[in-house]
């Protein structure tokens, strides 16, 4: 008994000892809130070097995406709420000729390094980021740039009707390169919030730029810190701990919807799809590939498995885009068209286990997919089922290893991703990756000559309203072979608490801290 | 009065032992049965999506429904199947192989030993993902491969823990004393060795079962695993992660079940444990404990 | 003595050799590069020119064994390199999350031994009665438990519900470790737990236990003086094994706690396909379950002399 006692003492030291030091801890906590002004906390799931964001630096990798999101950069050209490009530290531009562009640089606009924005700076920044950057520079496809005062020409080395949309790409902030760039990746930029400190992945700490062009930005500091897991964001926004999180689980939602919480939603460009191996013989066939898109449930996937946080994908692009959502039109969920399809194809079954046949083939479908996007295996298992039901085998390939796979034709039949289709609102950036012959990611091979054709006048096209037409071609193209099939939009929300508002998702990503932001009244 | 433990526990009559046995050898059994006729019990189709959505817990679906609308008890019995089965060949596997190697090393000592060691340091310190992905990648997905996989990377454990045993083992004076008397090394293995050394290891090895059918279904993160629609435990677990605070059952019904079977299998690996001691079974004859110990 | 340490020390070289070659050939294996794992996160294609001027920055355009000698002869210079995802010198971000890793591994290996040993003797003197079967279901329960699911538990009662912690609790201190070395505690524990248990019982049974009660020892010294001494072995065992993994990081908590140790930056690298960083891991994993396992056997020897340490037959 006494070794008993002695034991239970020692636990209940143990004990004592935790909870003792956990007291001193919410004391320390008490006395921490001392630093001045208000202060939001946004807590973020990506800001870190595994999306390729390891700073601020607009000039490394996707780094710019954290200089814009976090109010630091701006730049030439912004993104409207539709998706349409219009001015932002630019007022004007003026196309001269296909190769020769004249931007007018907005007057007062200051870095906060205190030099003046003009186009000596626009200068230096740019030649410095196609020196560095071999994605902006095969995008930008720049020639020379001469500064006069407060205008920029830009010229190309090829007609590039896309020049301003890639010139508002996060790479596209306009950053002092007098003052440079810091060993951590800290730049200067014109946004209303200044960079005091920065530790990759952990923390990102701001200040309020006092001289913003644009307003009073609404908090005197601002911090970001990086929280990679989903569960530790949502407990960290119920604690109080941050004040707005972006990447938060679907699952946590439930929690915030109600008044203590604000939400934000927007549709992005980001789609859940389907490619089809036009190498595997069974895909060939167009009444597999037709029985495929009409067996896929997309309104269950976004209302079950998104849990209602996204948006069934018609084309290419969303909703908000001009030529995006209704403007293209695709097969809607339809099993027993499929059946029918798949019937008159000559895909029985015969044997009666629930699986269709044809000529000693089975209607056996080999789906690749991927597991770090958490959606795509639970698409991947949504479809099995629908698809079970029209009479298709599906056998699903959910790995890691996708990308080595992805690459041998005759390794699957269908592979789903999800990627981002109109990084820049421009349309062309889709099809040049996916569709064509020369693209990137066509591992399924498909070609279309018509598209082909199409493709290199979308290159030429200058006028917008005769490229929202050809984008609506040639999405309908890719849809009426069946080549991909489109799921689901990602929808992106924010939440923060309701006593902050300004923080709102915008479509194309970018934008998230912005001069809008401020304590609620 | 504490004199009196040591005592009493001299005195712990056979049967005593015998009865527990069969209780737990039952319980597993009945584990077991619904393990094996996991299909025919369950009460819907597991791979139905049917049902509406994120259900709790109702008369008819006693522990509700998961994402895809089906019924998680449904899921949660053919899990169990495929959790148990895989597990229990798992850790089998590595038990074998870990102590038939650590009571090799232990006992013969020199090259041997240093070498085989040696092999264990590697293997304990080769991070088991990237083996994980080269076994991915190699033999491609599956539960079988992920077996393998795990397989590799955890039977060092074992062989540390019968390596340490057997050396406890040979510096006591009956072994001292076995060796003495002229016996041959398999015979100072099978006779001393083996059955004093048996108690930890198999504590270990019914403690891997739950922890194992953890790491297997971390493994489904690069595909190694059981794919969809296959109901696995573990999968189920960490699949439902998020959903801990907004719909519960989802993750603790696979836990429960998880939970359930680790408590049967240790429950009956320590009473198996006190029936082949060696100290509790002198005048016995040890030809029941072998039959139990191969089931 | 001596002798045998300095060998022991030495058969370190060829382990790492293997090792790091083992790792550099399976990552190759595995396929994907970082150049892919990067499109692959961001969701953005970039155009075939972009992927092979990347790669060949990285050198992962050239042969295998290129890459391997030229990563070991920098090595031989003293330079690890740097990190293909991040850009930053690898030995420094390496050495920076140490201190992390090394304060939840001790403090959790003390957690677990304070609980493990007195419960494990205590279920094992009250064999097969009420207290011992409540602590042997209290261990299962931890057993079975994910440590993901203990983590969030805490969390959410400790953080949330009690708000004795932040649930953000990045700084490297005392107070911040408590919850996630207990996360892992709890699964430690009850793994030593039964350990002990068994290993008492064993010890409970031999002769001299009896002899000591029938010359009239109290029981308590018994347990103390012989018993416990029996318990350490096992328990040293089970420590090799624990503090190797524990230094090797424990990915899940210390992502969860945003506990910013190596575990994390392991999985990450590997996931990533960050050759450089995964190689600067599995040396520094090579390196630990070398050197505990040094320790544990020259442990064993001086707790027990008869036990041989390498060398010939005694």
């Amino acid at each position: 008994m006494k070794t008993e006692k002695r034991i239970l003492t020692l636990l209940m030291a143990v004990c004592l000892a935790l909870g003792a030091l956990a007291g001193c801890s919410s004391n320390e906590e008490a006395s921490d809130g001392g630093t001045a002004g208000t202060t939001f906390v946004l807590g973020d799931t990506t800001f870190n070097a595994e999306n390729e964001e390891p700073d601020v630096n607009p000039h490394n990798a996707y780094s710019g995406w954290a200089c814009i999101r976090y109010g630091i950069g701006e730049t030439l050209f912004r993104y409207s709420d539709t998706m349409e490009i219009e001015p932002w530290l630019a007022t004007e531009y003026e196309l001269v000729d296909e190769l020769t562009w004249r931007i007018t640089l907005r007057d007062g606009v200051t870095f906060s390094s205190g030099r003046a924005l003009d186009g000596q700076a626009v200068k230096e920044c740019l030649e410095h980021l196609i020196e560095v950057h071999d994605r902006a520079r095969g995008d930008l496809m720049i020639d020379t740039i001469t500064a006069d005062s407060q205008t920029v020409t830009i010229t190309t080395t090829e007609p590039r009707p896309t020049l301003l949309n890639y010139l508002s790409d996060p790479y596209g902030c306009i950053i002092d390169m007098e003052v440079g760039i810091t060993e951590d990746g800290i730049v200067v930029g014109t946004g209303p919030y200044i960079v005091t400190s920065l530790v990759t992945r952990e923390e990102l700490n701001l200040v309020k730029n006092e001289n913003y062009w644009d307003g009073e930005p609404g908090f005197d500091n601002v911090t970001v810190l990086t929280i990679s897991d989903g569960d530790t964001l949502t407990m960290a926004l119920q604690s109080g701990e941050i004040d707005g999180a972006y990447g938060m689980p679907y699952a946590s939602y439930p929690l915030f919807e109600n008044e203590d919480y604000t939400f934000s939603s927007t549709a992005t460009s980001r789609v859940f799809f389907v490619h089809m191996n036009f190498e595997s013989e069974i895909i060939q066939d167009d009444a597999v590939r037709q029985a495929i898109a009409m067996g896929i449930d997309k309104e269950r996937f976004v209302e079950d498995l998104l849990d209602g946080n996204g948006y069934p994908a018609m084309g290419v692009y969303p909703d908000n885009f001009s030529f995006g959502g209704d403007a293209v039109t695709a097969k809607g969920y339809d099993p027993d068209g499929a059946k029918a399809i798949l019937e008159e194809a000559g895909w029985v079954d015969t044997d009666g286990d629930g699986i269709r046949e044809k000529e000693g083939q089975t209607l056996t479908i080999r789906w690749l997919t991927y597991p770090s996007r958490q959606e795509l295996p639970l698409l991947a298992e949504s479809v099995q089922a629908t698809l079970g039901e029209i009479g298709f085998e599906v056998i699903i390939n959910s790995t890691a290893d996708h990308n080595s796979i992805r690459v041998d034709p005759m390794a699957w039949d269908v592979y789903a991703s999800a990627m981002v289709t109109a990084p820049t609102g421009d349309p062309s950036y889709f099809f040049s990756t996916h569709c064509l012959d020369s693209s990137a990611v066509n591992n399924g091979h498909y070609h279309s000559d018509e598209l082909e054709a199409l493709a290199a006048e979308l290159d030429e096209t200058f006028d917008t309203d005769r490229r929202a037409e050809l984008a609506v071609e040639m999405q309908q193209i890719i849809l009426d072979d069946n080549a991909f099939v489109f799921c689901s939009h990602l929808q992106m929300s924010m939440i923060s608490q309701s006593d902050v508002t300004g923080l709102v998702a915008h479509p194309c990503d970018f934008y998230e801290i912005t001069v809008d932001l401020r304590p609620a009244e | 009065m504490t004199g009196t433990v040591s005592v009493r526990r001299q005195k712990i009559p056979k049967n005593n032992i015998r009865r527990r046995l069969l209780f737990f050898l039952l319980l597993a059994g009945l584990l077991m049965l619904a393990v094996t006729f996991a299909e025919q019990i369950c009460p819907y189709d597991p791979n139905a999506q049917i049902f509406s959505t994120l259900e709790p817990p109702s008369a008819a679906h006693p522990a509700g429904t998961d994402r895809f609308g089906r019924d998680m008890l449904s899921r949660i019995l053919v899990g169990l199947q495929t959790s148990v089965l895989s597990t229990l060949t798992l850790v089998a596997i590595i038990t074998v192989v870990g102590t038939i190697i650590g009571v090799l090393c232990g006992h013969l000592g020199g090259m041997v030993d240093a070498f085989m060691m040696r092999v264990c340091d590697v293997c304990l310190a080769f991070p088991g993902l990237v083996f994980a992905m080269a076994i991915a990648a190699l033999l491609h997905g599956g539960l079988q491969n992920a077996v393998i996989a795990l397989a590799v990377i955890s039977w060092p454990k074992y062989a540390r823990i019968a390596r340490s045993q057997t050396l406890a083992l040979e510096s006591t004076d009956y072994v001292a004393a076995a060796r003495l008397a002229g016996d041959t090394s398999a015979q100072i293995i099978f006779r001393h060795i083996l059955p004093n050394s048996a108690g930890p290891i198999l504590v270990t090895a019914m403690l891997d079962i739950g922890t194992m059918m953890m790491e297997l279904a971390g493994l489904s993160f690069l595909g190694l695993g059981a794919m969809p629609p296959t109901a696995e435990l573990g999968n189920m677990m960490s699949g439902g992660r998020s959903m801990l605070q907004t719909y519960p059952w989802v993750i603790i019904g696979p836990g429960i079940a998880i939970f359930v079977a680790v408590v049967i299998f240790n429950l009956l690996g320590d009473t198996v444990r006190d029936y082949l001691d060696p100290r509790n079974s002198r005048r016995q004859s040890s030809a029941n404990g072998k039959k139990e110990q191969e089931k | 003595m001596k002798h045998y340490v300095v060998r022991r020390l030495l058969q370190l070289i060829p382990i790492l050799l293997i090792i790091t070659f083992l790792s550099f050939g399976m990552m190759r294996l595995a396929g994907s590069d970082a150049v892919l794992q990067r499109m692959e996160n961001t969701g953005m294609v970039v155009s075939q020119e972009v992927i092979d001027a990347a790669r060949a920055e990285l050198g992962l355009d050239k042969p295998f064994l290129t890459q391997y000698c030229a990563w070991l002869g920098n090595l031989l210079r003293g330079d690890m390199g740097t990190s293909y995802i991040s850009g930053q010198e690898v030995f420094s971000t390496f050495i920076s999350k140490l201190p992390a890793t090394l304060l939840l591994t001790v403090v959790s290996i003390l957690l677990t031994i304070v609980v493990s040993i007195p419960l494990g003797v205590l279920a094992a003197v009250k064999q097969n009665r009420l207290t011992d079967y409540v602590i042997r279901v209290a261990s299962f329960l931890g057993n079975s438990m994910p440590n993901f699911f203990v983590a969030l538990l805490l969390m959410y009662f400790f953080a949330i519900r009690l708000d004795w912690f932040p649930v953000i609790s990045r700084e490297v201190s005392l107070q911040n470790v408590i919850l996630p070395a207990l996360t892992l505690a709890i699964a430690m524990s009850a793994k030593y737990l039964r350990q002990v248990r068994a290993t008492v019982l064993d010890e409970l049974s031999k002769d001299y236990v009896a002899g000591a009660k029938a010359r009239g020892v109290k029981f308590s010294v018994t347990l103390a003086k012989s018993v416990l001494r029996a318990c350490l072995v096992t328990v040293i065992t089970l420590l090799t094994l624990s503090i190797g993994s524990l230094l090797g990081g424990t990915a899940i908590v210390e992502s969860i706690f945003m506990w910013d140790g190596v575990g994390k930056m392991a999985v990450d690298a590997i996931n990533m396909r960050d050759y450089p960083m995964i190689q600067a891991y599995v040396m520094w994993m090579a390196i630990i379950y070398v050197c505990v396992n040094l320790i544990t056997d020259l442990s064993y020897r001086v707790l027990d002399p008869r036990i041989r340490l390498g060398g010939a037959k005694s």
